[in-house]
């Protein structure tokens, strides 16, 4: 920009026009951001209307923070945003170490052929959607076909079949098995991308050294991982208010919206099923406002800490 | 980009002590239990797609069909809504990966000119989606409002861009010979020219990777079907089709078992054969591409994460 400036006005027009041809090839770009990133914007509008469909975003009536203070005092908020918070801080509590255990374990096997084998294996489901997996896994928690019911009953640990997907109790022991089912071998790949990354020289010396296998796994392996594993913490702290909607829609149904209701659940349905577009926009306001605080400040922190943690 | 991923392990030769010897045996079991585990759900889903419905019961183990069928498969062949689901699917990840791969190379040739006027406002315009977004009704009735309500286009434009392959694109051009593009300007070729002759053939590995990830992620998509295109049967997409399946499901087990009837005139073929079949059909492709998604896949998020 400074060098705009310092240009004289000929100057720019000539800037201007020598890099006219990439400015067309941006136009693409912008043109789809603004039509669906920047033009919906106005309708967050509506968390402070009276959103009439007849009336229009424009049209309808100012109520200022009637929504927000509907929604503070709504008890199913609560019990969504505390849904939110559990599922995900549970997610972050299993995952981590699981992750970190898997992918130490991993870096052991001798054989790479073998190796190459099992991530091919694990990674897998990382590739599909949540409605495959969400299949997947009423069909094996099926009480009328379910593998998990037919041993269960063959080993007398249930007199008759469960159906266990409408439990509430289960939901989130069945979310956090099959969230680990989907994305352990897909992060295993990662921080053994970064394992690959050590230099050999570091196990040889400490070999000599006369440090053990466990020893070096413990003082080098880990130690490497470390900036991955911040980044990665990073991420699930800006994403803390902002459970997926994805895996939780495809695992939950009416009888377990106790336990498994979370913010953009909650938000799809009070907006597109019961149609209180207004209030709908409102909570998921809330959550973006929420979710992009947390997104600045786990980056302050990570910048603090080390400027190479940064996300942003 | 040219990070190579390799996970080999360090090669030490040593002397491995009794308790090292444990410890790899076991991990090794470890593993097999691991890879036991990823592989039961799509075992269980081929078994049922192959067998009758009469055999799925939870009195029954099976490791394979008691009685092999194709059944479930010829009911799914001969179904207009899974044909025409599967036909739209293949439409919206063709079109959607051409029309993103292309909007994303040009955004990210034009970025590479380090000293264009307004680069760094017209980054931050194409960056800050990427941390705001006004929120599922806002968009919906943007969608409403721009008429892409069970339209086709729903798919295909907004998924059109996105900054975080444009920047990997864009760090994979900024590693192309300049020379090339220099001697092509002497000549008097065009920009549009050197992009669509020089640049893009140069870079068919990020090509490559963009375009399985951005593949994958249209096959699996089925939430803009669910709430853009709901009440439209021709626009239905594989994905959502098996979602709906799963509603239904879900459904008729609440309300006791209503589900069975829904299929009507099939009496051999319960809805859960042909759910199996149907998840095969949806499960396929991504098997099929996947020896080209784990060579570029890994590929693609290291040179996010070391560049992102």
């Amino acid at each position: 920009m400074n060098r705009v400036n310092a240009l004289g006005k000929q100057n720019v027009k000539k800037e201007l026009k020598k890099y006219l041809p990439f400015y067309m090839f941006l136009l693409p770009a912008i043109i789809l951001v603004i039509l669906f990133c920047y033009m919906p914007m106005d309708g967050l509008a509506i968390a402070f209307k009276d959103y009439k469909m007849a009336r229009g975003i424009g049209g309808s009536d100012w109520v200022g923070l009637k929504h927000f203070k509907a929604l503070f005092s709504d008890p199913n908020f609560y019990r969504v945003l505390g849904n939110t918070l559990k599922i995900s801080i549970l997610t972050l509590v299993t995952t981590f170490p699981v992750t970190i255990i898997f992918t130490l374990l991993m870096n052991e096997v001798g054989n790479q052929k073998f190796k190459g084998v099992v991530q091919t294996i694990t990674y897998m489901p990382h590739f599909l959607s949540w409605v495959v997996v969400g299949t997947f896994v009423y069909q094996l928690l099926s009480p009328t076909g379910g593998v998990v019911n037919a041993i269960l009953v063959k080993l007398g640990v249930l007199e008759k079949p469960l159906y266990f997907m409408a439990q509430k109790e289960m939901f989130v022991p069945i979310y956090l098995i099959t969230n680990l089912w989907k994305t352990t071998g897909y992060s295993i790949v990662i921080y053994l991308a970064t394992i690959a990354g050590i230099d050999t020289a570091l196990y040889e010396a400490a070999s000599i050294d006369g440090a053990n296998r466990f020893q070096r796994i413990l003082y080098i392996t880990l130690p490497a991982m470390f900036p991955t594993m911040c980044t990665m913490l990073i991420l699930s702290i800006g994403s803390l208010v902002s459970v997926g909607f994805d895996p939780v829609f495809n695992l939950y149904n009416d009888a377990t919206y106790q336990t498994a209701d979370v913010i953009s659940t909650y938000v799809y349905r009070k907006g597109m099923v019961e149609s209180r577009y207004d209030f709908s926009t409102a909570i998921g306001l809330f959550q973006n406002v929420v979710s992009l605080a947390l997104v600045l400040i786990a980056n302050w922190f990570a910048r603090k800490a080390n400027p190479e943690y940064k996300i942003i | 980009m040219a990070h190579k991923v390799k996970d080999e392990s360090p090669k030490i030769k040593m002397k491995k002590s009794v308790g090292s010897h444990i410890f790899d045996t076991c991990n090794v079991i470890f593993m097999v239990l691991f890879c036991i585990t990823i592989i039961i759900p799509f075992w269980d889903v081929v078994v049922r797609s192959f067998s009758r419905a009469q055999d799925i019961s939870y009195m029954h183990i099976n490791f394979l069909p008691k009685v092999w069928t194709l059944d479930a498969y010829k009911y799914c062949f001969q179904d207009n809504e899974i044909i025409s689901a599967f036909f739209v699917s293949i439409l919206r990840t063709v079109l959607g990966t051409v029309i993103h791969v292309i909007v994303c190379c040009m955004a990210a040739y034009a970025l590479t000119r380090t000293d264009m006027p307004f680069r760094k406002v017209i980054t931050a315009i194409l960056l800050i989606p990427m941390f705001f977004s006004a929120g599922m009704i806002p968009a919906y009735l943007n969608m409403k409002r721009l008429g892409l309500l069970n339209n086709f286009l729903v798919y295909i434009l907004p998924s059109g861009f996105s900054i975080y392959d444009t920047i990997i694109i864009r760090n994979y051009f900024f590693s192309i010979d300049k020379g090339m593009e220099e001697a092509a300007s002497i000549d008097g070729a065009s920009q549009v020219r050197i992009f669509a002759s020089i640049i893009m053939p140069l870079s068919q590995p990020v090509i490559a990777t963009v375009s399985l990830w951005q593949m994958v992620a249209h096959w699996n998509s089925w939430f803009d079907n669910m709430i853009y295109c709901r009440r439209s049967a021709e626009l239905t997409t594989l994905q959502y089709l098996l979602r709906r399946m799963l509603d239904s499901l879900t459904a008729s087990t609440t309300t006791s078992s209503s589900g069975v009837e829904a299929i009507g005139t099939l009496v051999d073929t319960n809805p859960d054969t042909i759910k199996a079949a149907t998840t095969i059909l949806v499960v396929l492709p991504i098997v099929m591409i996947y020896p080209f998604l784990q060579k570029y896949f890994v590929k693609g998020i290291m040179v996010g994460a070391v560049k992102g």
